[in-house]
């Protein structure tokens, strides 16, 4: 009886074992076409899109790169994405940590404005926006960087927000007898125990605005200041009147891709565990 | 102490509050303004400032007998069901099985997540050669042996598009749904199976009256997170169809709203930003308090 048991429940192991190896086969086969067919012409891809290339062949590559205009536009991007994302945690950080700390009224209203907020798409503000950055001289990657900060806060602060409530206030009492100042307490005691959250809110924040294509489109359009994503856009889209020039899609989206493929496997068990810990606050 | 706080607090909430002004309050309040004017994006027309160049609700009016937002409106709903059922029941399922499973669960946990992390327009550029020469030429059409009509040529064709586009979506977040998931399964005490086996209960009454239940704070979350991603969509759409053969979406359709008439009709462009708001706003809302309600009840 006992044996039957352990047989049966190693059966089930190994269906399981199955169907979500298949699973992962699914999700892994589109990087895998991804990968083989940006060493290809346009001919073999066509020809032969599953199976690997007949050579690595770099040409394809280093022709998208060119037109991807790769030095700049990756530079942008990652200027753009580090300063945004850097402000973005520590304004939200400090302003979830005191809205927390501070029981008044006024307090409770930001919040209430900043979680409802939310809920305003970015559709909706986007005319207006553009339209006012524009009158405030901001239409450049100044501008997009005030953009993204301000549209990361709301989601950020509600993280932080839910996430503060369980650092013990006394751990800050005991810094401020010592003589620490508010900057202190903060590094300090506050921001090292809410690091999972930080690396959730790095993360997403990081994630969106690394790929996001329309605030760019909008505000840089088609000028030599162009992010990863919009470059790819403008590429395929330029020359792309006569059917889809995949020899240059593939090889184009694989080097928008790689940076964060590198980052995500050095980072791969913080992300992860980040992205937990962020879903049970939230 | 308190006050302590208090007097930083006014001092160091300042940033947040020009920059959540600026970019979205601003803004907001300008859309919900323009709205009711001629406005044509640079200037209004037929005055120097908004307030000579209101038309009352004229715009809404064209938005509302436009055919293209109301068949961008109706593709949208459509697209939005089939996904938020699609991306449940696949990244549940998945949480379960990785629950389950004795060996591999970080691996599966990585891999399923990491597609969450490219971007929608790049691999959706990659997904549409999938649907076109994959799909439609190599494994189920053309010289194959296998031939599933439905999966061939899905983005030519409207309701086929609806899949096609909630296989990638599906494909980009089940994974992260999944971590949501899975969480809510591992604060599930194991005494309550255990307890529920000795009472002789199956696999399915275990599920529905334990799993479920249980589950209902981390369903609240992923409902909602997959319900505003998939109705506020636009990488997909523009990668996969550019909203071609009626799959435009509202996020599209605003988008291109500005381009497509000469001159632009910012004014009725921003009349469906707002219209778009209110859906949105509103399903939302409907749907923690629906689903908050069931929590407690559970």
């Amino acid at each position: 009886m006992k044996k039957s048991m352990g047989t049966k429940k190693k059966a089930s192991q190994i269906m399981l074992f199955a169907v979500l190896g298949i699973i992962a086969v699914y999700t892994v086969f589109p990087i895998y076409f991804l990968f083989v067919n940006s060493f290809k012409s346009q001919k073999e891809i066509v020809a032969s899109p599953m199976a690997f290339p007949k050579s690595w062949n770099l040409t394809y590559l280093k022709s998208a790169a060119e037109q991807i205009d790769l030095g700049p536009s990756l530079f942008n991007t990652l200027v753009i994405t580090v300063v945004a994302v850097t402000v973005i945690v520590l304004v939200s950080a400090v302003t979830a940590w005191l809205m927390v700390r501070n029981k008044t009224k006024a307090s409770q209203a930001l919040f209430l404005i900043f979680t409802a907020a939310m809920l305003i798409p970015f559709q909706s503000v986007m005319y207006p926006l553009v339209n006012l950055m524009e009158m405030l001289g901001l239409k450049n990657t100044g501008g997009l960087i005030v953009m993204y900060c301000g549209f990361g806060l709301s989601m950020t602060v509600f993280l932080y927000h839910g996430f503060m409530k369980s650092v013990p206030i006394s751990l800050e009492e005991a810094a401020l007898i010592d003589g620490a100042n508010i900057f202190q307490v903060f590094f300090k005691v506050v921001f090292p125990l809410v690091k999972p959250i930080t690396v959730t809110t790095i993360i997403t924040n990081a994630m969106w605005i690394w790929n996001d294509y329309l605030l760019p489109f909008l505000i840089i359009g088609n000028n030599d200041k162009k992010t990863l994503t919009l470059s790819l856009y403008y590429a395929k889209s330029l020359s792309g009147q006569y059917g889809n020039p995949w020899e240059l899609i593939f090889p184009a989206v694989l080097i928008c891709a790689v940076p964060i493929l590198v980052i995500f496997i050095f980072l791969q068990k913080n992300i992860i565990e980040g992205i937990a810990a962020g879903a049970v606050k939230g | 102490m308190e006050n302590f706080y208090k007097r930083w607090f006014k001092i160091l909430v300042i940033p947040a509050v020009i920059l959540f002004f600026v970019v979205i309050i601003i803004p907001f309040i300008m859309g919900i303004t323009y709205s009711f004017t001629a406005w044509r994006g640079s200037y209004f027309k037929g005055s120097e400032n908004w307030w000579g160049a209101l038309v009352g609700v004229t715009n809404y009016i064209k938005v509302f007998r436009s055919e293209k937002f109301l068949s961008a409106l109706v593709f949208t709903v459509k697209f939005t069901v089939v996904a938020v059922i699609i991306k449940n029941i696949a990244s549940l399922g998945m949480a379960m099985m990785v629950k389950k499973v004795s060996a591999g669960k970080g691996f599966f946990r990585t891999v399923f997540f990491f597609p969450n992390l490219l971007g929608g327009l790049a691999m959706g550029f990659v997904w549409s050669f999938i649907f076109q020469n994959i799909f439609s030429l190599v494994l189920f059409g053309g010289e194959s042996a296998i031939k599933i009509p439905f999966l061939c040529d899905m983005l030519q064709d409207p309701n086929k598009a609806i899949f096609a586009m909630a296989l990638m979506a599906t494909w980009q977040s089940a994974g992260y749904m999944l971590l949501i998931y899975l969480n809510g399964l591992n604060n599930i005490p194991d005494d309550l199976y255990e307890a529920a086996s000795i009472d002789g209960a199956t696999p399915w009454q275990k599920f529905k009256n334990i799993t479920l239940p249980m589950l209902m704070p981390a369903f609240t979350i992923v409902f909602f997170l997959t319900l505003s991603q998939s109705f506020k969509m636009l990488d997909e759409n523009l990668a996969l169809t550019s909203g071609n053969f009626g799959t435009r979406m509202l996020s599209l359709q605003i988008l291109l709203s500005t381009r497509e008439n000469i001159p632009a009709n910012y004014g009725m462009a921003q009349a469906q930003a707002i219209i778009f708001f209110i859906l949105i706003a509103v399903i939302s809302v409907a749907q923690v308090t629906v689903t908050k309600r069931k929590e407690i009840e559970a």
